[in-house]
């Protein structure tokens, strides 16, 4: 119906003229995909910026995180006697600190931190940051969870066994007990470190999920065929069984980018992120220190968390509505 | 069925054998022990690497691994858990006074984290696309997306801006021994634990209640002239309940996440800012005691999951 109307809409004059048809059908493919979700749509909308806001940190973030803002103290008296300094200890410093300063200025826009430092440069790197450990650690265990998975439901029997007890066992840790765990194996654990240890968790669930689509496809009758035929269980695997679970791990690497990303701000929140990076969990934990005075640090970084696992929510699950809607509710 | 039962049980033990040698394999592949962490904390000078070969003697810490392995896991098989390095006493008394505080904040959260969820659920997939549908969808997605710590802060912002209580509260009170200190203690915790445990419930259960509602079992319901509360509750709810259930072992692994988070944030005395305090000063029989523990009771809840599972859904056979 919407159909005809819109063709009954165009006049004949204005027919373009090159392949009307081919023009107009991408753009309309994602126009009644918008329509249809438009929750989804708001979501690719706004993962496209938090994409865009982690690409261009660099030229966005203004100051550098680390860059401590301070104003030339009035009262510094260097000549100032070891008394006269006790009795007013701000004599002494020929600098002060610009801490907690108000959101909304044209030096910094979103306020200072408690050391004086640009808290809008940080949320903007930590933008980075949140993004680049989503998609790494979503990486990280879709791959080794669709190699285990695969194998495990392709052969069975003991292999499967094996494989199925050790997901069994790290999916009855809580997750967040576990994580803890595996970042406190370094020192000071780095990025790449949290990335891989975030992976790890990860890889479980997908595992499961591969799994169970592989002993479905699996059981079909082209896969009977190409066996029959003598094609080896490796070429039966990837070209037969792979290309049909592609859908499921594709949905589980875009919905598992948010959980990450919230795993991640739990574990800094804690003080056992990445140690030497900026990231929005260890500003949430370090603006509590002055909630009465000025909670913008905790309240800027705790929305930014929000905004950025929204958006990748809320794109995972159009797109798993869109590609496998069995998997919803997983 | 109970052949059903005795396999998955046997199974049970099987997956606690593999969590009990995951945790002793990396709480041992961990940098410091508690001997180092100790001594080095004790004695700031000199030489004291006898001092921390001596505190392993005493400790059994100096033992190779795989006798320390096999000591560990005959008496995790006799349900000897050890006892803590710290203070000398057994992981049983530690966990046993601080299990009731972490029962009583647990439960409090599951309590709203249903009683938010599962009413919000159905009214939000009655109402489909109504305005009610939509404010009670996006509180859903929000509560989703925040993290529990974030929910947490406003709150605590909402209750210092409006002056609504004091919030430094000291020592450990308990709600039958002192219900007022201990409302004030659990209060924000609670909310923010539930908000965040209730939300991806209401989400499913709103998803699942919409599918529910195509069949034509609702219609036969509706035509047959019941009143539409007995058609969503009775007919529509209670089928749409299944996967919910499924939901709930996974949901009580988040709440016990979220409990160590929020147990740190307002200095609650319980298991989980136990664990992580144990973590951190590497006092691991208390600490492997305590997830050993977690997991029995998230494979417990999945059990009876699955048992209730079959009951509420005959077609469902065991196997």
């Amino acid at each position: 119906m919407a159909r005809v109307q819109e063709v009954l809409r165009i006049p004949a004059e204005s027919a373009p003229v090159v392949d009307p048809r081919r023009r107009r059908s991408r753009l309309r493919k994602v126009a009644l995909l918008a329509r249809r979700n438009r929750l989804g749509a708001v979501g690719f909308a706004m993962m496209l910026f938090v994409l865009l806001v982690a690409v261009l940190s660099p030229w966005l973030q203004r100051y550098d995180t680390n860059q401590v803002f301070q104003t030339a103290n009035p009262e510094f008296n260097p000549t100032a006697s070891p008394l006269d300094i006790a009795r007013n200890p701000k004599l002494s410093a020929p600098f002060t600190l610009n801490r907690w300063e108000r959101p909304l200025t044209r030096q910094h826009w979103l306020g200072t931190d408690q050391f004086g430092r640009d808290i809008y440069a940080r949320i903007i790197v930590g933008a980075r940051l949140a993004v680049i450990i989503g998609i790494g650690a979503s990486l990280i265990s879709v791959a080794s969870g669709t190699v285990t998975g695969l194998i495990s439901g392709y052969f069975g029997g003991k292999t499967d066994l094996t494989i199925q007890r050790l997901v069994d066992a790290i999916q009855a840790f809580p997750g967040l007990v576990l994580l803890l765990l595996l970042v406190s194996v370094l020192e000071e654990p780095n990025l790449t470190f949290t990335v891989v240890a975030l992976g790890f968790l990860g890889w479980a669930a997908s595992t499961r999920i591969v799994r169970s689509t592989v002993l479905a496809v699996s059981a079909s009758p082209f896969v009977e065929a190409a066996r029959s035929y003598g094609a080896t269980d490796m070429r039966v695997m990837l070209r037969h069984v792979l290309p049909n679970v592609l859908a499921p791990v594709v949905v589980i690497f875009s919905i598992s980018i948010g959980i990450y990303i919230l795993a991640e701000a739990s574990l800094s929140f804690l003080g056992l992120g990445p140690a030497d990076q900026t990231t929005w969990g260890k500003m949430v934990n370090a603006g509590r220190n002055a909630l009465d005075l000025n909670p913008w640090e905790s309240l800027f970084s705790g929305a930014a968390i929000t905004i950025a696992v929204l958006a990748f929510n809320l794109a995972g699950d159009a797109l798993r509505d869109e590609m496998d809607p069995r998997l919803r509710g997983r | 069925m109970s052949q059903y039962i005795i396999r998955r049980l046997v199974l049970n033990v099987v997956v606690l054998w593999v969590v009990a040698s995951l945790v002793f394999v990396t709480t041992n592949l961990l940098p410091g022990d508690f001997a180092e962490r100790q001594v080095a904390t004790n004695l700031e000078l000199a030489d004291y690497t006898e001092a921390i070969e001596e505190a392993r003697r005493l400790l059994g810490l100096d033992r190779p691994l795989y006798e320390r392995y096999a000591t560990y896991i005959t008496s995790v098989a006799m349900l000897d858990l050890g006892h803590s390095y710290d203070t000398k006493r057994s992981t049983w008394e530690e966990l046993g006074r601080r299990f009731p505080t972490t029962l009583e904040l647990g439960s409090l959260i599951a309590l709203v984290a249903f009683s938010l969820s599962l009413p919000i659920g159905v009214i939000s997939a009655v109402k489909q696309d109504t305005w009610v549908d939509y404010v009670l969808r996006t509180f859903a997605i929000l509560g989703v997306a925040a993290p529990v710590f974030f929910i947490a802060v406003i709150l605590t912002l909402v209750v210092l801006k409006l002056r609504l209580f004091q919030i430094d509260i000291v020592g450990s009170p308990h709600l039958w021994t002192d219900p007022a200190g201990a409302l004030k203690l659990y209060l924000i915790p609670t909310i923010a634990g539930g908000i965040s445990g209730g939300a991806g419930i209401m989400r499913l259960l709103r998803s699942q209640m919409l599918e529910v509602m195509r069949n034509d079992y609702i219609r036969t319901a509706r035509a047959k002239g019941l009143p539409d509360r007995t058609v969503w509750i009775r007919h529509a709810m209670k089928n749409a309940m299944l996967p919910v259930l499924t939901a709930m072992g996974f949901t009580i692994a988040g709440i016990v996440s979220g409990q160590i988070i929020l147990e740190n944030m307002f200095n609650i005395d319980g298991v989980g800012r136990f664990l992580f305090t144990r973590l951190i000063i590497r006092d691991f029989p208390p600490f492997q005691g305590a997830v050993l523990i977690i997991s029995f009771v998230i494979v417990t809840v999945n059990l009876i999951v699955d048992i209730t599972y079959g009951w509420l859904d005959p077609r469902i056979r065991f196997s």
